[in-house]
């Protein structure tokens, strides 16, 4: 999991390079649902019904256990003839009914065994159906990714359809377009992180973490916020430090105070040293009257903008990028123990997409290809 | 909890998310805070950041810091909605010693309602079946105490922080992005509030 950049390597050869740019490839983050559970399996009731039977006793299903008790069936083919199922299926029938399935009788998934009794589903089927035969058998949980895929999991399995769309995360075409979008830009930004990040350990005012927020208009990115780690400023140097003055909320309160870094790099380093030094701690966060509401893309918080770290952030930080409503987050380390971000870390919280958070954005890492300098990385939270 | 509530009346006065908490020291609240997002186009605003940087800017009369840098592990959050998940981390790091909430947050909570940073920083147990794998709250039993592991407790005064925050969102929220708002318009506030549910609430 972890990758490259253990140790220090130093920069050997910058001036052999002629494009300043440094490159890098992009690596698109998994999600939660795409790096979990993704062959599991769940155990579903199924009855078999004679055709003219059919709606009816699926409208006794869902009166029964309405939205399917909360389990997601929509790749699953509700009704399957005999012949289109998997031997294993139709052999379970035959145990529990001893008898071959008629040509006129359908097999329906009725719901997860977890949500409700055989008993009970014969019972309110009674009406439908004499004597119903309810067998369980395993399905796949959640949707195939592939067409292939489901072509496997209707031959093992049960009918498995295939929605062509992804279903755990961005849409693939999304995230390749925005790939194309921002490649060409991502070391620059990058850089500009990693120089603020050695400031911040270079003055003793955080650990070697840098961030930047970049603005993209018309497809050309202008940085709007710079920060570098500063939870020693003002706090002894060990243990957490100064938990709030992480680089990541400290470069989003700058771009709620309305300090804005012009693309000129020397403004920009005007701006990130300034920041540095300055004390996180405000009596009063006042002070906006300057803040140009029409100078981010639709005027509220972050909303939308892409934000540059040389560290995946911790736990704390990345909701905060959510909050906050980027648009797009990109790393050069991960941090396995203490990231928020990646959903095949320690923690495995994979907060950039989760269907239960109301908000979600891209997130990628990237992996810089030229021997640039690299961090030693330790357990804290970045 | 009474003080906390009387926060987020404040904050529902000013136009904020009615969201407020007090930290406890000996007995003593030694910081105030409400939700501040709007009025700093900052959506991290929360009140927990905000009654952290109220301690730890409170200086005595000859002007030095009140508070040391470790005076949070000795505090209690008594806070009217649960924490969210990037509070919840805030607080592990600071190393809160116990927190008390109102009502659950099912959309945002790291305290129960999404994850659980507060037992291992929420770290997902992989071994073990754990339900749907969507949200392990409500598993319960014992675990390992990791170190910064905090106690929570929930439902305190719920009622009360429920009330407000209905009172808040049939407000118009001018701010909101686009594609978030509908249907306000017709809001009313529903005054009964459902009973926690047995298992629901969030032990220890």
């Amino acid at each position: 999991m972890t990758r490259e950049t253990k140790g220090k390597e130093t920069c050997t050869n910058a001036k052999a390079v002629p494009d300043a740019t440094p490159k890098g490839i992009l690596v698109p983050l998994k999600t939660t649902l795409e790096t979990r559970a993704r062959g599991s399996l769940l155990d579903v009731y199924v009855t078999s019904v004679p055709v003219k039977q059919a709606s009816g006793a699926l409208e006794v299903i869902r009166r029964l256990l309405p939205g399917d008790g909360g389990v997601d069936l929509q790749h699953l083919r509700r009704f399957a003839k005999a012949r289109d199922v998997p031997d294993a299926v139709r052999e379970a029938f035959e145990r529990a009914r001893v008898e071959v399935l008629g040509a006129t009788e359908l097999l329906l998934i009725v719901g997860s065994t977890n949500a409700i009794s055989s008993a009970v589903v014969a019972e309110e089927l009674s009406v439908i159906v004499n004597d119903a035969v309810i067998f369980s058998i395993q399905v796949p949980r959640l949707a195939p990714t592939s067409q292939e895929q489901a072509t496997l999991w209707s031959s093992q399995y049960w009918p498995t359809v295939y929605k062509k769309s992804n279903p755990f995360g961005p849409h693939p075409s999304i995230v390749s377009r925005t790939e194309q979008e921002i490649h060409g830009e991502v070391g620059k930004w990058m850089d500009l992180a990693s120089e603020v990040a050695r400031q911040a350990d270079g003055t003793g005012s955080g650990e070697t973490v840098g961030v930047v927020i970049v603005e993209r208009k018309n497809g050309i990115g202008h940085p709007v916020a710079v920060a570098g780690d500063a939870r020693w400023v003002g706090w002894p140097s060990k243990g957490a430090g100064n938990v709030t003055a992480h680089a990541a909320l400290r470069a989003i309160a700058m771009v709620a105070d309305g300090v804005k870094a012009t693309s000129e790099s020397a403004q920009t380093f005007n701006a990130v040293s300034a920041s540095v030094t300055q004390p996180e701690f405000k009596a009063d966060p006042a002070d906006q009257d300057h803040f140009d509401l029409s100078g981010t893309v639709a005027g509220y918080l972050c909303h939308d903008l892409e934000i540059y770290c040389t560290h995946e952030p911790c736990v704390m930080c990345s909701m905060a990028i959510l909050h906050s409503r980027f648009g797009k987050v990109i790393f050069q380390y991960r941090m396995p123990k203490t990231g928020g971000m990646c959903a095949d870390g320690d923690l495995g919280h994979g907060l950039f997409w989760r269907k239960e958070l109301n908000w979600t954005l891209l997130a990628w890492q990237w992996i810089r290809s030229s021997n640039g300098q690299s961090f030693e990385l330790a357990d804290f939270h970045a | 909890m009474r003080e906390a509530l009387a926060m987020a009346e404040l904050a529902l006065s000013t136009n904020e998310t009615p969201v407020g908490c007090i930290f406890v020291h000996q007995n003593t609240i030694i910081g105030r805070g409400m939700n501040a997002t709007n009025a700093s186009y900052n959506g991290t605003r929360h009140a927990e950041f905000i009654a952290i940087s109220d301690i730890f800017s409170s200086t005595d009369p000859e002007g030095k810091k009140k508070y040391g840098s470790k005076v949070l592990k000795e505090c209690d959050l008594y806070v009217t909605v649960e924490p969210c998940i990037m509070c919840a981390s805030l607080l592990r790091q600071f190393g809160i010693r116990r927190v008390f909430f109102g009502a659950g947050n099912e959309k945002f909570g790291g305290c129960g309602g999404v994850l659980n940073v507060h037992v291992a920083n929420g770290a997902t147990e992989l071994q073990g079946e754990g339900g749907d794998g969507e949200d392990g709250a409500e598993k319960g039993g014992e675990r390992k105490r990791h170190e910064d592991d905090y106690e929570v407790s929930g439902g305190w005064l719920r009622e009360e922080a429920i009330l407000l925050l209905r009172r808040f969102y049939v407000q118009e929220n001018g701010r909101a992005p686009e594609p978030r708002r509908r249907g306000k318009e017709e809001r009313v506030v529903k005054m009964d509030v459902e009973p926690l549910v047995e298992g629901k609430k969030k032990g220890g």
